[in-house]
Parts: C-alpha cells; sequence; structure tokens
C-alpha cells in the first residue's frame, strides 16, 4: 500500500505537470477555428477552393459584391452600385476610403488588375479557371472609382460571377501566385506557418466597422473526433466539418452546405440507355430510409441538384416515391423489350466525398440488389473517381452511375448546369439537343424569362432524360463553442465570417 | 573506422537510392493525374492541357524520366504542387520535427523496455512477468489510430492534461511520443525479456556467479550487455521506419512531420512532394543503419566494422 504522503507528492507532481503543459485557453480577443486541411495556396485568385476562401474571403480579401446568404441577391461590397450599361458591358462604382494592408488605395486599377490576373492562364488561378472561363473580361478604368467590365459574350449575371473574385492589393505579383495576400479586408495576415496554421489579425485602417475579435489562429486537423474535441477542451471555438458520429454535443450545428448528393447515370452504355431502366434505379431507392441513419437527419430529399435558395430551382419536381414494385416491373418490362437488364452496372463511389459516403454507397447497392439490379461497388480514391467523373469518356466503359456531389455557392443555376448537362460538359454523361438548347438559352436571358428556362432545364434532366439519381440536399455540421455568438449560414461552407463573432 | 567500409557503404546506398527513386518515380505516376485532382472540376479541357504542357506532364514518361534523372544527380527536386515552393524546402522543415518526435519516442521506449524487460527476465512466470507479458504483447499490437484517438477521449478531452493535438510546447509532444512508443515497447519488452532469460542461464553468467560476483553485477554487466544485442537491432530497424514518420500518428495529432506532409504528398498527387520526401527519408536510414553498425560493434567487440 501506498503512503499518504507518497501520494500527496504525486499528486502534486501532477498538478505541477499539468499547470506546466495545460494548453492556452482562449481569450477574449482570440479565437481559434479548426477545419480539415491546410489551405492549397492564400492567392486570392485560388479563392474558388473552400479552404482558401474560408480564410480569405471577407476576412482578408474582399470582393465587389457579396451574396445575401438568405436570398441570393447581390448586395454591395466594394463596389456599392452597379449597373449594365450595354449587353457587353457592366458598370461598377466603387467604395470611397478604402485601402490595402499595405496602405494603397483601392481603386478601379486595382480591380482591373485582380480580373486580369485571375484570367491568366499561365498562373491557373482557380477563379479564371472555374467561374470565369468560357467568356473574357476586358477591364477599362474610367476613373479612380469607376471601372467598367466588357465581356466576350453576353453576360447577364456578371455581379454574381464576380462575387468570386477576391481582390488582391496591385503589388500582388502579377506573374506568380502569393503566399502572402494584400487584400482590403478586416483582418490581414499575420502569418502563415505551414503545416501549423493560419493567424490573422484585425487591419486597423479597415473601411467597415472594427470586428471584435482582433485575432484569429485557423488550424486543421484531419480527424472530425480530434476537431470536434478541440472545441470541448477550449483549444478551438469553432470546429467545422464534424462527422455525424461525433456530433454528440448540444454545440453541434447542422447547416446547409450549398452541396446536392447524387448519382449521375452514365446513360449512354446499354441497359442505362433505356430510361425505364434509370426510373428504376431512382425508384428503388429508399431515401426516407435514409436520412437520419446514414445521412444526416437535416438532409433534405433532393429532386434537382441545386438548392432552393439559387435562382432557377424548380419547385415544382416531384421527389421520387421508393416503390421497388413499380421498379421490379419496370426492370420487367425493358428485358421484355430486349434491354440487357441484367448486366452488371458498376457503382462508382468516392471514399470520404461526404461522412459516411461508404456506408451510403453500400446501403444503396443492397436496395437496387433488391429490385433485381446486377450492381457491383467500387469505392475509389479522389483521383481515380475523378478519372471516372471527368471525360473524355472511354468508349468500352461498362455501364455505370457515379457518386457525386454538387455545389453552388454563386446562388444562380448558370454555375451548375452547362459543364455537368450539356453534351460539351467535360463531367456530363448526357448529350441532349434539347437540353443544350434550353441551357443555353437560360443562360443567355435575363429576370423572368432565365428562371423559367432554367426551371424547365431542371425538369428535363430529373424528369424526361432522368439522368441523375437525386439524394440529398445536404448538411454540414459544426461545433461551436457554446460563449460564442457565431451561427454558420449556407455560405460557411465557403466563408468563415470572422468580422460577425463576438464573444458572449 | 576503416574509411574503405563507408566507402563501400555510401556507393551501395547511393545506387540504392537511384533505384528507390526510380521505382518512386514511376510508381506515383501509377496513381493518376494530378492535374485532375489540382484543377477545378469546372476547368476546360483546354486549361487541363495547358497545365500538363506547362508540368511537362504531356511528354513521354521515358522523357520525364530523364529530367527527372538528371535533376536528380543535381539534387532538384522541383517545386511543390500544393505548396508552390521548393518541394525539399517543405520537406527540411517537416523532416527534423519528425527525426526528434521518432527519437525521443524510441529512445524513451528503450529505457523503459530495457527496465520493465529485465524486472520481468528476473522471475520468469511470476505474476508480474505475466502482467508484463500481457501489457506488452498489448502495446506491440495495438493500432496508433485507435491508442492516439483514445489518449485524446483520455487524457484532453476527459482530464483535461494535455492539448488534444497540434505543435507546440513539450505539452503539444506527450500524446504523439506515447503513441508511437507504444509498438516499439511492447516488441522490445519481448525481446529484452527473452534474451536476458537466456543470458541469465547461460554459462558464463552462471562462472561470474560462482566466483561470487554479486547478483545486480551480474544481471547488468555480464548479462545485460550481451541481451542488449537483438534489442539494438530492432531498434535500428525501428529508427528507420521511424525516419519516415509514424505518418498515421502525425495526422491525428496534426504534428506538421515529414510522415504527414508524404501522406497528403500522395493523396494530393504532389509528385515533387513525395520523391523529395522519399529521398530525404532514404538518406535518414542510411545514416542510422552506418550508426546502428557502429554501436553493435561498440557494444559487442566480436563485431567489427569494416
Amino acid at each position: 500500500m501506498l503512503h499518504s504522503t507518497t501520494l500527496h507528492r504525486s499528486a502534486l507532481v501532477l498538478l505541477l505537470g499539468t499547470a506546466l503543459i495545460a494548453p492556452a485557453f482562449a481569450q477574449s480577443d482570440s479565437i481559434t477555428i479548426v477545419v480539415t486541411d491546410e489551405p492549397k495556396s492564400l492567392d486570392p485568385c485560388d479563392t474558388d477552393l473552400s479552404n482558401n476562401a474560408r480564410i480569405l474571403r471577407n476576412n482578408v480579401t474582399e470582393t465587389l459584391v457579396n451574396l445575401d446568404p438568405a436570398n441570393g441577391e447581390v448586395v454591395p461590397s466594394l463596389a456599392t452600385e452597379w449597373r449594365q450599361v450595354d449587353e457587353l458591358t457592366w458598370e461598377f462604382k466603387l467604395r470611397e476610403g478604402v485601402t490595402f494592408h499595405d496602405g494603397t488605395p483601392f481603386d478601379a486599377a486595382a480591380v482591373a488588375a485582380a480580373l486580369t490576373r485571375a484570367g491568366n492562364a499561365d498562373l491557373a488561378c482557380e477563379v479564371g479557371l472555374a467561374t470565369l472561363s468560357g467568356n473574357v473580361f476586358t477591364p477599362e478604368v474610367v476613373d479612380a472609382q469607376t471601372i467598367r467590365i466588357k465581356t466576350g459574350t453576353v453576360e447577364p449575371i456578371l455581379p454574381n460571377k464576380l462575387s468570386t473574385l477576391d481582390i488582391g492589393a496591385p503589388s500582388t505579383p502579377a506573374d506568380a501566385k502569393t503566399r502572402e495576400p494584400i487584400g482590403t479586408g478586416p483582418y490581414s495576415l499575420a502569418a502563415w506557418n505551414a503545416g501549423q496554421n493560419v493567424q490573422l489579425v484585425s487591419y486597423d485602417g479597415y473601411w467597415g466597422d472594427k470586428p471584435a475579435i482582433a485575432n484569429a489562429t485557423i488550424t486543421w486537423r484531419a480527424e472530425s473526433a480530434v476537431r470536434a474535441a478541440m472545441v470541448d477542451t477550449g483549444e478551438a471555438q469553432i470546429a467545422y466539418e464534424i462527422a455525424p458520429q461525433d456530433a454528440t454535443s448540444a454545440n453541434d450545428h447542422a447547416f446547409p452546405n450549398a452541396e446536392t448528393s447524387l448519382l449521375r447515370i452514365d446513360q449512354s452504355i446499354a441497359p442505362l440507355d433505356d430510361k425505364r431502366v434509370r426510373e428504376a434505379l431512382n425508384l428503388a431507392i429508399d431515401r426516407d430510409g435514409l436520412i437520419g441513419t446514414i445521412f444526416h437527419q437535416d438532409a433534405q430529399k433532393a429532386m434537382q441538384v441545386v438548392l432552393p435558395s439559387v435562382f432557377g430551382y424548380n419547385p415544382d419536381i416531384a421527389v421520387w416515391p421508393y416503390d421497388p414494385d413499380k421498379a421490379r416491373s419496370l426492370l420487367e418490362e425493358a428485358r421484355a423489350a430486349g434491354t440487357a437488364v441484367d448486366t452488371e452496372i458498376v457503382l462508382y463511389g468516392r471514399i470520404g466525398i461526404y461522412p459516411n459516403s461508404s456506408e451510403s454507397m453500400e446501403a444503396i447497392q443492397a436496395m437496387l440488389l433488391d429490385v433485381g439490379f446486377n450492381v457491383r461497388l467500387e469505392m475509389m480514391e479522389t483521383t481515380p473517381w475523378l478519372e471516372k467523373l471527368i471525360g473524355p469518356f472511354p468508349a468500352d466503359r461498362p455501364p455505370s452511375a457515379l457518386q457525386t456531389q454538387i455545389d453552388n455557392t454563386e446562388g444562380d443555376a448558370v454555375f451548375t448546369l452547362p459543364n455537368r448537362f450539356t453534351s460539351g460538359g467535360n463531367t456530363s454523361t448526357i448529350a441532349d439537343p434539347a437540353l443544350d438548347k434550353l441551357i443555353a438559352d437560360a443562360s443567355a436571358a435575363t429576370g423572368d424569362e432565365r428562371q423559367s428556362l432554367f426551371r424547365q432545364a431542371f425538369n428535363y434532366i430529373a424528369v424526361d432524360a432522368i439522368n441523375i439519381v437525386p439524394l440529398f440536399h445536404m448538411v454540414t455540421i459544426a461545433r461551436v463553442s457554446p460563449d460564442l455568438n457565431y451561427v454558420p449560414d449556407v455560405q460557411a461552407g465557403n466563408e468563415i465570417k470572422l468580422a460577425t463573432m463576438s464573444y458572449k | 573506422m576503416a574509411p574503405i567500409f563507408l566507402l563501400r557503404r555510401t556507393t551501395l546506398a547511393a545506387l540504392a537510392l537511384l533505384a528507390l527513386m526510380t521505382a518512386t518515380f514511376f510508381l506515383v505516376r501509377l496513381t493518376g493525374d494530378p492535374v485532375d485532382l489540382y484543377l477545378p472540376v469546372d476547368a476546360s479541357r483546354a486549361a487541363r492541357d495547358a497545365m500538363r504542357a506547362q508540368l511537362g506532364l504531356d511528354r513521354p514518361v521515358v522523357a520525364q524520366f530523364f529530367e527527372f534523372f538528371v535533376n536528380l544527380l543535381r539534387l532538384d527536386f522541383g517545386a511543390s504542387l500544393w505548396h508552390n515552393r521548393p518541394a525539399m524546402a517543405v520537406v527540411l522543415e517537416a523532416l527534423p520535427k519528425t527525426l526528434a518526435l521518432g527519437a525521443i519516442a524510441l529512445a524513451l521506449a528503450f529505457a523503459l523496455s530495457v527496465v520493465v524487460g529485465v524486472i520481468a527476465a528476473a522471475r520468469p512466470g511470476s505474476a508480474v512477468d505475466r502482467f508484463i507479458n500481457v501489457v506488452s504483447q498489448a502495446a506491440a499490437s495495438v493500432p496508433d489510430f485507435w491508442l492516439g484517438l483514445m489518449c485524446v477521449l483520455v487524457f484532453a478531452v476527459n482530464l483535461r492534461l494535455l492539448p488534444t493535438s497540434g505543435f507546440g510546447g513539450p505539452a503539444y509532444w506527450v500524446l504523439p511520443v506515447v503513441c508511437l512508443m507504444a509498438r516499439p515497447f511492447g516488441m522490445l519488452v519481448q525481446i529484452i525479456r527473452g534474451s536476458m532469460i537466456e543470458a541469465l542461464n547461460a554459462s558464463y553468467v552462471r562462472t561470474a556467479r560462482a566466483k561470487g560476483a554479486m547478483e545486480g553485477r551480474v544481471g547488468f554487466v555480464h548479462a545485460l550487455r550481451n541481451a542488449l544485442l537483438p534489442a539494438v537491432t530492432v531498434t535500428g530497424d525501428l529508427a528507420a521506419q521511424f525516419a519516415g514518420g509514424g505518418g498515421v500518428v502525425e495526422v491525428v495529432f496534426g504534428f506538421p512531420g515529414v510522415g504527414k506532409l508524404l501522406i497528403d504528398g500522395i493523396l494530393r498527387r504532389d509528385f515533387a512532394i513525395v520523391q523529395s520526401s522519399i529521398f530525404a527519408v532514404a538518406v535518414v536510414i542510411f545514416l542510422i543503419n552506418i550508426l546502428v553498425d557502429m554501436l553493435y560493434a561498440a557494444i559487442d567487440p566480436r563485431v567489427k566494422v569494416e
């Protein structure tokens, strides 16, 4: 038996040790936020990647306009007003009294430089390659506070597109990516400790309200359980992307993340070239059974690949019912008509595309087998999966359905449809001239006509062509420290709104 | 030490390194195209082709290999796609952290296992011996990943004694070290216990006892010295493994070492990072092997380095 003095001594040592090594807890003007991955770069032109945008957007760098998270409406940021001068020209009036973190004034020349830079093919900017691709944008400086942007083809929603163009200081190198972004935002970059964290500090010369929190650290951990634990221990105040099985605390908030999960049907290969077979795929899936079990209970059943907040969303498409008997009879009908319904169909899944991605595909495979499909599941790591996602596709490929999810944070259907559902789209498995025309017309139209055409396109994809097995509008879970005022919104997947945060 | 020994070892190591780098070059390219991963899904085919051309990935693999080989001879590993700076610079930032982590874990595992192994060997079959056996076998077989998460749960979340993860002062090293220690500790206890029991029954120990040597002296000077030899060999192998980083442990704890870097590099198809990490680690392993040989010679006078 141990003597009591030994016990006391051990306790003392333990206590001392604890005092020496206990993690530093947050102070009222500091915050630590944990995400999944280190940013790829901190270049303002790479904010099409959410890892980068989360750190930069509206913290370090700002855009001409923002989108209202509630309704997707374009709202002022560095531009105070804008108008379409003619079909190919837009004009933006810029906010006065704005300075970059290095002291240089923000003006039209800075916007022109940022736009030109993002479109520089040699730099391979994410924004230039994704959001701004497919058109030519020529900036014209009218005066210091006025910029005109000419477009190669008509661009009815240029302001939406420019909500993704983060504007760095003119001193940003024009011919190389930077790791030291200089923006106009409420925070400037204090340090990027490679492999460890990014530190931001509030910028005294900010044009807007001074944020309540002066110092922010953004760090990353691969493990969901570790991220969640960091909020419990006070090492972090917000942890994003908590897996459902780790979301066991009252401090976990689920928020829609602008992603829609689906299976993309490769409809040019038999037996999936038979519409009855594609319909059977949809009817065989028990979506209600997947919600609250494998998918989060707040996920919403989907019928199209964008959320209701996106311009062009069609509220009138009915969600597929779960009808295994009808699925079986459709398969029989197709078989009777000579379709080789017993051919093996490959279900391509991607490991970790969302929490429980493998489990969801296993469940779906079981449901498909149950109605008589011959389905083989193949779960892949990201790179081989991308080879299946992005064309051109080999002619001798097997019939397949591919697990994917599509996000739209830009608020308009044009950011989703052309690349994924037209004949020329590099991730499209549908080549239908009628749909091509619908999407092209919608993309060029404005107002009610635009909305109506996009709605028709969504209906065509889901009901007429049945190119997809829509699953759910997805949610992400964030754990937020109870002493923090912060409610993640639909943009939280792409934006950590530091300026809106404060301690209670 | 004979210079001829060093020269021979270095030549052999250089050849092995070239073979390893050749294999790495081809294997990493078999895993897929970085351009698909690097560019946004919406990027056009033209943009993809342009980037492939820019990275030289559109050329025949043989031509790419030739250029890689020439650059390798000049120790030029190219720029990391992900980090956008020289890959070797990124690796050299991460490597010392991994080496320190591995060295601490291994030194502690070795020291602890000698004490525990000797205690177990002193009374084979006793309750203490059986307890040590169970614990050491469990330690040798527990998965790093699970142990890491359990440590976070117990010591960080419940007891609030240590930070969950990250990199910083001594506190941040405790859990990664403990998790990395587990397997070598378990293995070394088993080895030391076994060789110690054997040594204690050997004729030279019996002779020493017969001549009236003190029991402690018999155990620690005569027997342990010989019993340590297999442990040193295994420790050398373990050290070589650790040079590559406890990848899983580093990932769980967000420890910015070379193991995590290598895993990230593979997942991101960052060829330059993968190639330069493997090169740096291979050089370290070569140095460790030479050190182990020298240590072996120091412990056992019958072994000569020549």
